[in-house]
């Protein structure tokens, strides 16, 4: 039995250098999204003879990257404690169709149904959270459930009519641009910004990182597993609600099919973006340059004509090549932790 | 060496009183009559029966209901059937509807070009469906990718291929071909076919025989069969599978193909209900595909699988889109209490789980 | 005379149909480690649940520091001053070093991080266990051996008085361990104490101050200085009575026989390199190594689950290529008994029948279809052989205990005629008793001709069960030993191996 006590001991077994690589690793998925979209811009600016940084053009370009952005958010903010939202886009709609209804058919003014809209995005998140939580259900089928319902009480807000010519106020306010950059693309940024914020600097954000991470090591610490449930999917809501608000501002009319194309962008920006789905880790700038990465997808799409079928199919081949390279990465981790018995 | 040359322990080794009493417990006492799954379904379908058919008479009416009902849940008993397969696993699959609606497509693609009779182009759809399922679980299985992001790309990718393909063929959304047989399967019921004097129940149309077979085949594959068996332990544990020997790779891609097998196979069933092979199939299939397994008490984990509460799930759906339908609902308005009751059965059924956690025995 | 700091006293706590705690009794003194010993069943874990607040006591009081006091939950636990390290490792993945070490009570202004703070804490924290990790260092970097220091960093973040560990080294290798006891023996010269809960009595009685054995939910010695006691007498207080030597049945193995089992030479992707073993058929040959000397990895490898890059393996004298788990068992008859036996020995949430007759399938099919009196009358006959206590066959697998789920893990390879056997760690977290009854069937098996590579780091069970020793380090034979059954010179020798900077002679 040894009386003497260890040296204090420098670094531990594997060299620091471990430490740093690993910290490097991370940021290369971020890193690597950057050069992808840099490179890909130019390319894409060359190819349409530079027609692309025309100002209508680059307008465009950015102002419907700003939905899918928000919406991206909102599923990569349940991501980050383990569950989906499959309700986004039916949400999206319904949010967005309420809103417009209220100021058409109800002459209610702009900002308050702006509110409205936001309130009810966050209040349906809110009840899928607290469904999650009370039923102990799988988030899948819960938000699977809840889309269907959200999509049947879209279509009873107009039926299968058109929403249209309300509030210029607001329509100016989503037409207009600052310094050339579209105002609801900024106001998705700013959303962006918030959001990483709140995750990085936040007691709360902190915790419901810790949730999905360990939720049996959060638990220990204090943090109510179920409150980080309830939050993040009242969060996830609330952006929603915030993208409808952009939806409406930016398009001139709504209609019940607004939200229907929004499912797939909404984990593929995300998931491209590196956030893992089993929960504990986000990443705006990931999420925000994947978007950025599928908008100029699009936009190859609809300069050269491309079928839109074949946008689908690239995309969805893309999101499994990211999630392949996600347990890729994961897996040589592991290797250089060791882990041998 | 022979293969008996080692010998286990003949006798029984010394004494080892339990140290850990708690867990071998009192033997588990069945559950209450009242909380089995498929007696609440049962009851509430009944219930529901009851209550339509006073509301609407015309609910019992067999031309204009009950053969138009039971051919729906013999369609939507398939589609649950198909998203089962996977739900062994703990898997799912979200491409059931593009997977139906490609093996559609080529069936009538084989209808048209290549004059196949009726029954041949169904198994050349089925094979189709086996395909893209298998592939999806080859995906699955070799990148070790969630079924979920896997199949959800998959379904995207096949929406794509699906309208481009009927497009270039057709030039259009459907096949305007009728094989020899179609409209008898379609229109007809078992009063039609008479032995002598006696004639077949009218009530049940010409498809249901179908949806029969494929439960009571995929019912004995898990039940009996050795590939069943280790579908159910690899949705169980993995890991002590691939240790136990179970080939699990193989495993989930022949759950997957079974599961685009099924799909195929609902797809030629709606395509012959409504009429024509056309680009829309398989649209409305992916919320059914996972209510009538779980509502029958499949669990979403894996590991347990009820064909019997399968049959029973999708018979209560169908009564209540075809009730509410009579009700004056259309179907987006539907859509709502689909959802809410999606909801409650699963409540309901988390209760149950609790009850039966709480009591020792296996839900 | 060093006042009491922590007493429990007269717990009792009784579940539906069992009594786990029947007024035992703790005694701990402030500025010692003091060591909490029992078999799996006597009450140890239901003690810590309480301590820690997971769960109340139905009688009985706790006193911290003289004063009573109740804890409502493991939140609380952590406020009142008592820490807690769990055998698993329990950190929020993707957080840095500093902030799993603060997670209880993050520092904050107005809601939002105080990130200097959460460092000087963390720093404060690691300086007390002498540890120079850089808190802002992502904790999924650390080995293990080093999140378990994080983890006690962040029991000491709230002025911890009593640290619970709960066996501390179940999985990390032997200098780690010293440097865990270098750390321990640091923090209790502040004044605190430390509870120290263990299977293994080498490391018991190497570090601890006093003793608790529990015993049926008693207390059967408490507070009993170690120095006082042997093992033998230690054990004897955990089993209830004087232990008999067990009495394994006499073996002798015929050296010159065919080897079932032959490595030559194997390297892997894993990294082993130049392994050579032998096992003849009523053999037990011991493989005995430290956590990362890739034990595990090779039994991997000779199934089929990790590639094998040079080297033959031979099966009964003829080569043999063993590409999967299925093809080890069905052609070469080789089963392999899992470490980890929750998630990879038995399937927890399926009956016994599924989980014994999960390998027999193949051969009781008949075009496909399994038979389900075969497959009851099978399993059947080796739940009575192997004394596998259940309240019916179709009873869950994780609702047996421990032992008999090992039970249900190895009779699966006995019902499918199995001829080899890879046995890994078969009683961590067993019992004695339990323990000794499965020696004995490992030996039984050995006797009726099966050939067994034994994996474990126990050094008793290694020197009692085999016959031979290979000890393997690093991923490469350090030497092989003939085994004299002498538990002294055994394990000198084999430390010897372990420690030495080449391959040894065999002796």
């Amino acid at each position: 039995m040894s009386t003497v006590l260890p040296p204090a001991d420098p670094t531990g077994a594997p060299p620091a250098l471990r430490g740093e690589t690993a910290r490097r690793f991370y940021r290369t998925s971020e890193f690597s999204l950057a050069v992808i979209s840099v490179v890909g811009f130019c390319v894409l600016a060359v190819a349409t003879d530079f027609n692309l940084l025309s100002g209508g053009t680059l307008g465009a370009f950015f102002r419907f990257l700003a939905v899918p952005i928000v919406i991206g958010l909102a599923q990569m903010v349940v991501l980050g404690v383990g569950q989906m939202n499959l309700s986004v886009g039916a949400l999206t709609g319904y949010c967005a169709m309420t809103a417009a209804s209220l100021m058409v058919e109800h002459q209610v003014p702009a900002v308050l149904a702006v509110a409205v809209a936001v309130g009810l995005g966050a209040f349906v998140g809110a009840v899928n959270g607290v469904l999650v939580v009370v039923t102990r259900i799988n988030g899948f089928i819960v938000t699977l459930a809840t889309m269907t319902i959200l999509e049947g009480l879209r279509y009873g807000v107009a039926g299968s009519g058109t929403l249209q010519g309300y509030s210029p106020g607001l329509q100016r306010l989503g037409g207009a641009s600052l310094l050339g950059v579209p105002v609801i693309f900024l106001a998705a940024l700013g959303v962006a910004g918030l959001v990483a914020f709140y995750f990085r600097r936040t007691v709360s954000g902190r915790s419901l990182l810790a949730s999905g991470g360990n939720p049996f090591a959060a638990r220990l610490s204090g943090i109510s597993n179920d409150r980080s449930l309830v939050v993040a999917h009242t969060l996830s809501g609330l952006l929603v609600g915030v993208a409808s608000v952009l939806v409406v501002a930016g398009s001139g009319s709504v209609n019940t099919s607004i939200g229907d194309d929004l499912l797939l962008p909404s984990f593929a920006a995300p998931i491209i973006g590196g956030v893992a789905l089993t929960g504990g880790a986000v990443s705006v700038v990931g999420t925000v340059l994947a978007a950025f990465i599928i908008r100029m997808v699009d936009v190859t799409q609809a300069q050269f004509d491309i079928d839109r079928r074949w946008v689908d199919l690239v995309v969805g081949v893309v999101v499994l090549g990211a999630v392949l390279i996600g347990r890729v990465r994961e897996a040589v981790a592991a290797r250089m932790r060791g882990g041998a018995s | 060496m022979t293969a008996r040359d080692v010998t286990v322990p003949a006798s029984k080794p010394p004494e080892t009183p339990e140290v850990d009493e708690a867990r071998t417990a009192r033997p588990g006492r069945g559950l209450p009559f009242w909380a089995n799954p498929r007696l609440g379904l049962v009851v509430v379908t009944a219930a529901l029966v009851a209550i339509f058919g006073s509301l609407r008479p015309a609910f019992f009416n067999e031309r204009l209901t009950i053969v138009p009902l039971l051919a729906d849940v013999s369609v939507f008993l398939i589609v649950g059937l198909a998203q089962l397969c996977v739900l062994s696993l703990g898997h799912m699959n979200l491409a059931v509807g593009r997977m139906a609606a490609i093996s559609a497509f080529v069936t009538g693609w084989a209808y048209t070009s290549l004059s196949v009779p009726l029954y041949v182009g169904m198994v050349i759809g089925l094979l189709a469906g086996a395909a893209v399922g298998g592939l999806a679980g080859l995906i699955i299985a070799r990148t070790g990718v969630n079924s979920f992001v896997v199949t959800l790309a998959l379904d995207f990718a096949l929406l794509g291929l699906v309208t481009l393909l009927y497009n270039s063929v057709t030039g259009g959304v459907s096949f305007a071909v009728r094989p020899d047989g179609m409209d008898q399967l379609r229109n007809d019921t078992f009063g039609d076919y008479c032995a002598g004097d006696w004639c077949g129940p009218s009530a049940i149309p010409l498809v249901a025989p179908l949806g029969l077979i494929a439960a009571l085949v995929v019912g004995y594959v898990f039940r009996y069969t050795r590939l069943g068996r280790e579908l159910l332990m690899t949705g169980s544990s993995e890991r002590a599978a691939q240790y136990s020997g179970i080939p699990t790779g193989g495993r989930v891609v022949a759950a997957h193909a079974m599961s685009g097998t099924l799909a195929a196979l609902a797809g030629f069933l709606l395509a012959v209900n409504n009429g024509a092979f056309s680009a829309n199939i398989g649209e409305g299939f992916l919320l059914p595909s996972f209510l009538a397994p779980v509502l029958g008490g499949t669990l979403l984990a894996g590991g347990a699988v009820s064909v019997l509460g399968t049959i029973l799930g999708a018979t209560l759906t169908q009564v209540i889109y075809k009730g509410l339908n009579l009700l004056g609902f259309v179907l987006d308005e539907l859509k709502i209490y689909l959802g809410v009751v999606l909801i409650l059965a699963l409540s309901l059924d988390r209760l149950r789980v609790v009850l039966a956690e709480r009591r020792g025995v296996r839900p | 005379m060093t006042a009491e700091l922590l007493v429990a006293e007269e717990l009792t706590k009784t579940f539906p149909g069992v009594r786990a705690l029947d007024r035992a009794t703790l005694r701990m003194r402030a500025g010692s480690v003091h060591a909490l010993l029992g078999e799996n069943g006597a009450g140890k874990s239901t003690l810590i649940k309480i301590l820690t607040g997971v769960e109340k006591p139905d009688s009985g009081r706790l006193l911290l520091d003289g004063n009573e006091i109740t804890v409502a939950s493991p939140h609380a636990a952590g406020a009142i001053g008592i820490g807690v390290v769990h055998q698993e490792r329990n950190v929020i993945p993707a957080f840095s070093v500093g902030e799993n070490i603060v997670l209880q009570s993050m520092p904050a202004r107005g809601g939002i991080v105080d990130r200097k703070r959460i460092r000087a804490e963390a720093r404060r924290c690691l300086d007390l266990l002498g540890l120079d990790l850089d808190p802002d260092r992502p904790v999924a970097s650390l080995s293990v051996a080093q999140t378990q220091l994080v983890e006690i960093a962040k029991a000491l973040y709230l002025d911890t008085r009593v640290l619970l560990l709960d066996e501390p080294t179940a999985s990390i290798t032997g200098d780690e361990a010293e440097r865990l006891f270098g750390v321990i023996r640091r923090l209790i010269a502040d004044g605190r104490g430390v509870l120290f809960v263990s299977h293994k009595l080498e490391e018991v009685f190497a570090l601890c101050d006093t003793v608790t054995v529990l015993r049926d939910g008693a207390s059967v010695l408490e507070a009993a200085p170690l120095a006082e006691h042997d093992r033998g007498q230690i054990v004897d207080l955990m089993v209830g009575r004087a232990q008999a030597t067990l009495e394994l049945p006499k073996r002798t193995v015929d050296q010159g026989a065919t080897p079932a089992l032959e490595l030559v030479d194997i390297a892997t992707a894993s990294g082993h390199r130049e392994v050579s073993l032998a096992v003849r058929p009523g053999e037990i040959l011991g493989l005995y190594g430290l956590v990362g000397a890739g034990r595990t990895e090779l039994a991997r490898a000779l199934l089929g689950l990790d590639r094998i890059t040079a080297g033959i393996v031979r099966v009964k004298g003829a080569p043999a290529r063993i590409r999967s788990v299925r093809e080890a068992l069905t052609r070469y008859k080789i089963g392999y008994v899992t470490e980890n036996r929750k998630d990879e020995g038995v399937f927890g949430d399926q009956p016994v029948t599924r989980n014994i007759g999960v390998t027999i399938w193949r051969r009781l099919a008949r075009l496909g279809f399994v038979p389900d009196k075969r497959e009851r009358d099978v399993v059947a006959e080796y739940v009575d052989r192997l004394g596998i206590r259940l309240a019916g066959p179709n009873q869950l697998a994780s609702q047996l205990s421990g032992g008999n789920q090992q039970k249900v893990s190895l009779a699966k390879w006995l019902a499918a005629h199995c001829e080899i056997l890879v046995i890994d760690e078969p009683t961590v977290g067993i019992d004695v008793r339990t323990k000794a009854a499965f020696h004995r069937l490992i030996a039984e098996l050995a006797v009726g001709g099966m050939a067994i590579l034994l994996i474990t780091s126990d050094l008793p069970e290694l020197v009692m069960l085999a016959d031979r020793v290979v000890v393997l380090r690093d991923f490469a034979v350090q030497g092989e030993l003939l085994n004299d059954h002498d538990y002294d010179r055994m394990s000198q020798a084999v430390i010897r191996l372990i420690h030495a900077e080449q391959h040894a002679e065999a002796i």
